[in-house]
């Protein structure tokens, strides 16, 4: 309420308890009128303290004189006695003004405090989910301005330091003129609040807070709402808010270093195993290209046709190998920078599995595949290359680790909104302790038999790996388990929300041949 | 002395891939002219007439697809395109433009010649002929419009039907999901893959012994579908 409608307000509580003392005069005795007009200053100091309650007093006292004591309708006084009364009254209404005044004020204090540690917490509670620094400085932002209305931004040091050009508009429409760009800077150097509400650079149209715990993180700069200048308990609720964002932008910057360094380590020990793998990995098959071309491009007679026949055939198994390890490791890449461009399309998981199955015709010839699946299996939204490539490194997989002669299922069933696919192996399976790590990188479990020359030839580490990412990148997961009856299950989810899929146009029943 | 061989055009920019194709194709009787280069190429489809061509995709000089434009603006001999697994919208772009059919790298041999002989052979072929396509113990008579498998006749919708006579009248090439789409149903689904999709696993489940192994509707992964060659 603005000060004048609370000095009218005053009168008219004065006037309104004064009127039906004078109506009844004649009934009443002083002390009763007394006791009426005190009534009056103590409803008046209870709303307005200090000014109008003050006036109340005055107007009491002066409507007793003029109205209530004879003779009536003068200030005059006869009777010496009430000179006593005024200066009673006097003392009487200055003190509960006085006392209504710091009951109002610690009131006042109180909810300020109570607003205050409510807006710390609310802040607190949204910072603890903050993982990147960035995510502080908005939520702080945000609670700012719900504490003080208006609005806000942040600066950082670098910002402060930079051309205004590069500043977001919001910060450049903040910080438009010169005195709120000096006092964002000298509360940045000081650390003290200043601008709008402070005593210290008032002629700025914001208030600037800032933005410290320790080390200095930079400032939060507040345009209250119609440059109404934020109370002292605001300001100091800001400054909380700043301080507690402080600690939490730390937090954050340290988390992030840490994850930077470790994923710094991740990537070195990831080159050096890549470098060793891919040493080893296409020096051999390249040793044995080089080794039997030139055996065939020898002087006619000197190799026999037979032998002939077999370089050429170790040429191509071993160029075959390359290709594969070329495409692993490009898959890989993919996976690990995130360039899988997954486009999805409605397939029926029939065909894809045909695919992997035809292409991996010579490695499973020793296996037996079974597939399973149900009729009524409902088309998946799937990128068809990639999902093939999975079902080709899980049978890769299984036809590698499994003994010759056992059987291979492809099985998959639905389940709420996803496809779960099985391929389940009949061979030794996979401990307990190796059901994570087979999706490693480079990981290799150790071969169970080595009763087979063919078995010499490791796979790449890559393929459960990469098989793992291309269903992340569909939105699925993938994880191995036991079988009840032996042998390792491979299982992946597909899950069915994609692009929207029309029916197909209707078809007359009519036969045709 | 044979009569000699058809011509195809072979164009390539990387050198022991064109001494490889070229070796192979001579082996098998085939008359052989080189191009290193897009510009090279155009020059030698419209100078030497080629009874086919097999043009790698990732030249330096410029866009395949280009060569394939060009020579499909005047002349209607077959064109097979050679690129990298993984480029599948390059072929079938290829494909879309009228190129007849599609090798990945690395590929072998027989397939090459495979893909060479369905190509001369379509060429070769008149349009009015109706074939009876058999392999795999399927049989096709697309004049009597009879379907049978192991000598039983096999009932198809007329949708099933149209698709497979007109995997027939292309056996053994390729036919992208559009080529197929709108053939079978009209220009207004062809982006609706997942019709073809559905349709073909049901002619799957009526015409293969195992329709998730299948030998005669085989799946080209990202392109589209191909009917065996017949036997």
């Amino acid at each position: 309420m603005t000060s004048r409608r609370a000095y009218a307000a005053t009168i008219a509580i004065m006037a309104a308890v004064t009127a039906p003392c004078l109506l009844w005069r004649s009934r009443l005795t002083t002390v009763d009128v007394a006791m009426v007009l005190l009534l009056g200053v103590v409803i008046v100091s209870a709303r307005h303290p200090r000014g109008p309650a003050l006036l109340a007093s005055v107007l009491s006292i002066a409507a007793f004189d003029f109205l209530f004591v004879p003779p009536y309708y003068t200030f005059d006084v006869h009777d010496g006695a009430y000179l006593l009364t005024f200066a009673v009254m006097l003392v009487v209404a200055l003190t509960m003004t006085r006392l209504t005044g710091q009951i109002l004020e610690h009131a006042a204090e109180a909810e300020d405090r109570a607003r205050r540690a409510a807006a710390l917490a609310a802040l607190n509670a949204e910072l603890m989910e903050a993982e990147r620094p960035a995510e502080v400085l908005a939520t702080l932002e945000r609670h700012v301005a719900e504490v003080a209305g208006g609005e806000v931004c942040t600066l950082t040091p670098r910002q402060l330091d930079a051309d205004p050009a590069e500043w977001p508009p919001a910060t450049r429409e903040l910080l438009a003129n010169t005195p709120e760009r000096v006092v964002a800077r000298q509360v940045y150097e000081d650390g003290r609040t200043a601008g709008l509400g402070t005593a210290r650079c008032t002629d700025a149209d914001v208030l600037v807070a800032p933005l410290a715990s320790g080390r200095r993180l930079g400032v939060v700069v507040v345009r209250p709402e119609a440059d109404r200048p934020p109370t002292p308990g605001e300001i100091a609720t800001i400054e909380a808010l700043a301080e507690h964002a402080a600690m939490a932008h730390e937090r954050t910057v340290l988390a992030e270093q840490g994850s930077r360094a470790r994923a710094e380590a991740e990537a070195e020990r990831l080159r050096s195993s890549l470098l060793s793998s891919l040493s080893h990995d296409f020096r051999t098959p390249l040793a044995t290209i080089e080794g039997a071309a030139s055996g065939l491009l020898e002087e006619d007679g000197a190799v026999p046709p037979g032998e002939r026949r077999e370089l050429a055939g170790s040429i191509l198994e071993e160029s075959r190998r390359m290709t594969r390890l070329v495409a692993n490791l490009l898959n890989m890449v993919r996976v690990e920078t995130g360039a899988l461009a997954v486009q999805k399309s409605w397939q029926p998981l029939e065909e894809v599995v045909g695919v992997a199955l035809l292409r991996l015709e010579e490695q499973l010839a020793r296996h037996s595949v079974e597939v399973d699946l149900p009729p009524h299996l409902p088309l998946v939204p799937v990128d068809e290359l990639l999902i093939e490539q999975v079902f080709i490194n899980l049978l890769e997989n299984a036809a590698r680790y499994t003994p010759a002669g056992t059987a291979v299922a492809v099985r998959a069933w639905e389940t709420d909104g996803a496809v779960c696919v099985e391929v389940a192996d009949g061979g030794p399976g996979i401990p307990a302790a190796e059901q994570e790590l087979v999706f490693r990188k480079f990981y290799r479990a150790v071969r169970p038999r080595g009763d087979d020359a063919r078995e010499a030839v490791a796979g790449s580490g890559l393929g459960l790996t990469i098989a793992q990412g291309i269903v992340s990148a569909h939105g699925g997961r993938m994880w191995v388990e036991p079988r009840p009856e032996g042998g390792a299950a491979f299982r992946f989810t597909l899950p069915l929300s994609g692009p929207a899929m029309p029916a197909p146009p209707a078809e007359s029943a009519s036969r045709v041949s | 002395m044979t009569r000699p061989g058809p011509l195809i055009l072979l164009v390539e920019d990387e050198a022991p891939m064109r001494r490889m194709l070229r070796a192979t194709l001579r082996a098998h009787d085939y008359q052989v002219v080189e191009a290193g280069t897009l510009r090279e190429g155009l020059a030698q489809a419209a100078g030497r007439n080629p009874d086919l061509t097999l043009l790698d995709l990732g030249l330096p000089d410029g866009d395949g697809l280009d060569l394939v434009r060009q020579i499909r603006r005047s002349a209607r001999t077959p064109i097979i395109v050679i690129s990298a697994r993984g480029r599948e919208h390059e072929k079938v772009s290829a494909l879309d433009l009228g190129a007849d059919d599609y090798l990945t790298k690395p590929f072998g041999v027989q397939e090459l010649l495979a893909r060479v002989r369905v190509a001369l052979r379509h060429a070769a072929r008149t349009e009015s002929e109706d074939p009876v396509f058999e392999s795999d113990g399927l049989r096709v008579d697309l004049e009597h419009r009879r379907v049978l498998r192991e000598g039983q006749e096999v009932h198809l919708t007329p949708t099933e039907y149209k698709l497979l006579a007109t995997m027939v009248r292309s056996s053994g090439k390729v036919l992208t999901h559009r080529q197929l789409l709108h053939e079978v149903w009209g220009a207004n689904y062809e982006g609706q893959t997942h019709y073809l999709r559905v349709y073909l696993a049901q002619l799957r489940q009526k015409l293969e012994r195992d329709s998730a192994r299948p030998r005669v509707l085989l799946t080209e992964p990202g392109v589209g579908y191909r009917l065996r060659s017949p036997d």
